[in-house]
């Protein structure tokens, strides 16, 4: 099986080795980054040009959380040279042990439950497939996630009787997409505008884009057809109500 | 040397007054927040000698802030501390400051005034408790307030007491519009543009707002108020002195049971006792009760100031549910300040609706990461259907419910046994939802999401969450039942303080930080007003200060608070 999975637009196949994914195209923030001020470029743009080294997990681990981080946060249309990075963003949170503030009173302490985290998930894939999680097929690797996704890891493993699952899920997928949509390369993705000061927007309403903006060239747009990992058009289980860090709204 | 900036135009004033370690300073206050600030402003312009402890750094905001939401992270307080309960909070990241200017730095700015009946809930309605002051006695200061802040709004705020805004309402955006045209179709009514702590002009040396979205990541232009740039600036011109990365530990309390100063551990893990004749907490609903528990010694062993056993009780958040609808036109939701649009229209207790009390309806503006977070909880998202739904961010809305949870005896802030980097031991918070918020919530929800229906949107998700802290050092009247009376003073301690959103004995169903500043304001009149006796005298003198209207910062004695009616 291929080790990719690939999303498709009705009409043209699929989309793979984009520079430039989404609905936006020849948009970019960072073309903008000389309007930008100066302490928000330096942090954006190390953001673009650094990468951090691997520190704060084994490279075992590493290759585990690697690969379940390319199905959390597939990134399979994205060229080589245009892949956001994940992993090293989350062992450098984990290796300076960054704290968001809080810990549930029935979870470990971040670094912990990641260590347990990754350590069940692997041997949850030995135990149904008799292989290494980095080593299934695409599909296997969804199915593993998906029933921690719902709550019900299948196989069961004794990691979470200790921690709850869904925690730990919230936990992990905070963590990918406070690394994927922080990259300027995601705001192109989106239509985000990024910074904008001391410049500003100047118009508010109706959608309508800024000179530098661009409007939106919707076509449709369509997961992997194998994939689990499509919108469920029921909304979350209850279980997956009020988890993250409430930061961002009121 | 370049100018340590406080937004795009005003320059920290410098040199800032040092009191040595060895001198003992008239006030020392834990905490310079929304009411920290207000606080050391008043008592230093009054000619007190004040010095204040800040855990965070003074911010130099054209250096230190960025537009960005990942680089953001430093503005919360973000050591740890131990969640649970029913409904545990999530905290760090937009219930927390830590900095000069505490969470005011990134608020949203919504500044609306508590209502009337916020002053008198147990009389009304049977639950919660009363205040021990009513909205009449604070409403001179709200109007104040909203001068030196000042506030942008519309002429006419209809809820609660009607009052209008000194500066004029800000534009709309996309989601302000969503709100205003679904609330239209119900019938509902709704303001824009404010009441928001944001210039709509330029005021002194602070240029108007420019839109960019990005208040709740502290505001670079200097536009949206802090107390960084609104009250600090005067408080340091007229010889308040600000110790920043200073870790308040301990008050201190001398054998006769009043406090006597505060010990502290600055950056390099050196501790320090700096000396006062009285001392002020303004830690917010979390770091003060901790403080005082902290604080704990043979006279009291339970904590300070905590004989009636409820210091650490009655803390409360706002439910803060967001409904997110997707439209099929263009929102592009992160432009105008995520504050903006209102209805205050279910505030109050409707019988008919099975709860008391009530919730507002707010704009919100999350950003791409704040945005794909609400998206993993409300729907579920992951993998590809996450990277779909992410790429039709701009054809979502955002709004939000803020209800009002009542205060329980059993939501609280104690202490746990892990211990921080300073090796003090960290808060524990423990919080549940009882009938009346769960029925409030619900009926919130299905309203906001009404609204949302009624603007248009083809989908509609939820995600439940909280907003705001107050309460856990509750103010009142009776000593048996409460911490501080209604200066703040605690009844424990003649000379010992809380002045913060922690004295809150309900929280309504407003933004609490115009309340904040407007309390701060008038506990410091009743100090200037008390003089030497706080120092020297056990004596409790209950009259009202009666308002002092020559202690505002610069530029903003002018007239304002139109009301048209």
């Amino acid at each position: 099986m291929s080790r990719k999975s690939f999303p498709f637009r009705s009409t043209g196949g699929e989309l793979r080795d984009l520079d430039q994914p989404g609905y936006y195209a020849g948009y970019s923030t960072m073309a903008q980054k000389r309007s930008w001020d100066e302490a928000t470029r330096n942090v954006v743009s190390e953001r673009v040009e650094k990468t951090p080294p691997i520190r704060f997990f084994s490279p075992e681990e590493a290759a585990v959380l690697g690969a379940v981080i390319d199905r959390l946060m597939p990134q399979d249309d994205r060229s080589e040279a245009r892949t956001i990075p994940i992993l090293p963003i989350i062992d450098e949170r984990l290796y300076k042990n960054s704290l968001n503030g809080f810990r549930y009173e029935d979870m470990p302490a971040d670094q912990e439950a990641y260590r347990q985290g990754i350590k069940a998930i692997d041997e949850m894939a030995r135990a149904r497939y008799d292989q290494a999680f980095a080593q299934l097929t695409v599909h296997r690797q969804e199915l593993i996630l998906k029933s921690l996704h719902d709550g019900k890891p299948n196989p069961e493993h004794e990691t979470w009787k200790r921690m709850p699952v869904h925690r730990f899920w919230a936990l992990l997928m905070e963590d990918c997409v406070t690394a994927y949509y922080a990259h300027p390369w995601a705001w192109d993705e989106i239509g985000f505008g990024g910074p904008a000061y001391p410049r500003g927007y100047m118009r508010l309403e109706n959608g309508l884009p800024e000179p530098w903006e661009k409007d939106e060239q919707a076509y449709e747009w369509n997961a992997p057809v194998d994939s689990v990992s499509v919108l469920d058009e029921q909304g979350a289980p209850a279980d997956h109500a009020s988890l993250h860090g409430h930061g961002g709204s009121h | 040397m370049i100018a340590h900036r406080l937004g795009s135009m005003q320059t920290l004033p410098a040199p800032m007054r040092h009191f040595d370690e060895t001198e003992t300073v008239d006030y020392c206050i834990v905490g310079v927040g929304s009411a920290g600030g207000v606080l050391l402003q008043r008592l230093a312009r009054a000619g007190f000698r004040v010095v204040a402890l800040e855990a965070g750094p003074f911010w130099d905001t054209e250096k230190d802030w960025v537009s960005d939401e990942k680089g953001s992270h430093e503005l919360y307080w973000n050591d740890l501390r131990i969640t649970g309960g029913t409904h545990p909070l999530a905290l760090g990241a937009n219930n927390s400051g830590k900095g000069v200017g505490g969470g005011s730095v990134h608020w949203a700015a919504f500044a609306p005034r508590f209502h009337p009946s916020d002053f008198r809930v147990y009389t009304e309605d049977g639950v919660g408790a009363d205040w021990p002051l009513s909205y009449w006695e604070l409403k001179p200061y709200y109007e104040l307030l909203e001068r030196e802040i000042p506030v942008a709004g519309p002429a006419w705020f209809p809820w609660g007491d009607p009052h209008g805004h000194p500066y004029g309402p800000h534009p709309l955006g996309g989601v302000g519009d969503v709100l205003v045209r679904g609330c239209t179709k119900l019938g509902i009514r709704s303001v824009a543009g404010g009441p928001v702590a944001i210039l709509s002009a330029s005021h002194g040396d602070r240029p108007h707002c420019i839109y960019r979205g990005f208040c709740l990541q502290g505001c670079k232009v200097g536009a949206k108020a802090s107390t960084l740039i609104t009250h600090v600036p005067d408080a340091i011109t007229h010889g308040a002195e600000i110790r920043a990365h200073a870790m308040a530990s301990r008050v201190s309390l001398r054998n006769d049971g009043r406090v006597d100063g505060v010990i502290y551990i600055d950056r390099d893990g050196k501790e320090h006792f700096q000396k006062s004749r009285a001392v002020i907490v303004s830690g917010y609903a979390i770091e003060t009760p901790r403080l005082l528990l902290n604080s704990a010694c043979p006279a009291h062993p339970h904590g300070l100031a905590n004989s009636s056993g409820t210091l650490g009780k009655y803390l409360m958040a706002q439910a803060g549910n967001v409904i997110a609808g997707r439209f099929d036109e263009l929102i592009r939701l992160y432009k105008a300040p995520p504050a903006h649009a209102l209805s205050e229209e279910f505030y109050e207790t409707d019988p008919r609706r099975g709860f008391a009390r009530g919730f507002a309806v707010q704009t919100v503006g999350p950003l791409p990461v704040a945005f794909a977070k609400q998206m993993i909880t409300a729907m579920g998202a992951w993998g590809w259907g996450l990277r779909k739904v992410m790429m039709d961010y701009n054809h979502w809305a955002t709004i939000g419910v803020l209800g009002e949870i009542l205060p329980w005896e059993d939501n609280r802030v104690e202490l746990a046994e892990e211990k921080d980097q300073y090796g003090l031991p960290v808060a524990k918070v423990t919080f549940n939802l009882h009938d009346n918020d769960k029925k409030l919530i619900e009926f919130g929800k299905a309203k906001v999401m009404e609204i949302v229906r009624a603007a248009g949107a083809k989908k509609i998700v939820q995600e439940s969450r909280f907003a705001h802290l107050v309460g856990a050092t509750r103010m009142g009247n009776d000593p048996a039942t409460s911490v501080v009376d209604k200066f703040g003073r605690t009844h424990d301690i003649p000379n010992l303080f809380v002045c913060d959103g922690s004295i809150l004995p309900t929280q309504g169903s407003a933004n609490p930080g115009l309340t904040i500043q407007a309390l701060a304001a008038r506990t410091a009149d009743y100090l200037i007003r008390q003089g030497d006796a706080i120092f020297f005298s056990n004596r409790r003198d209950q009259s009202e200060p009666g308002i002092r209207y020559d202690l505002s910062p610069p530029y903003t004695r002018f007239k304002g608070n139109p009301r048209i009616a």
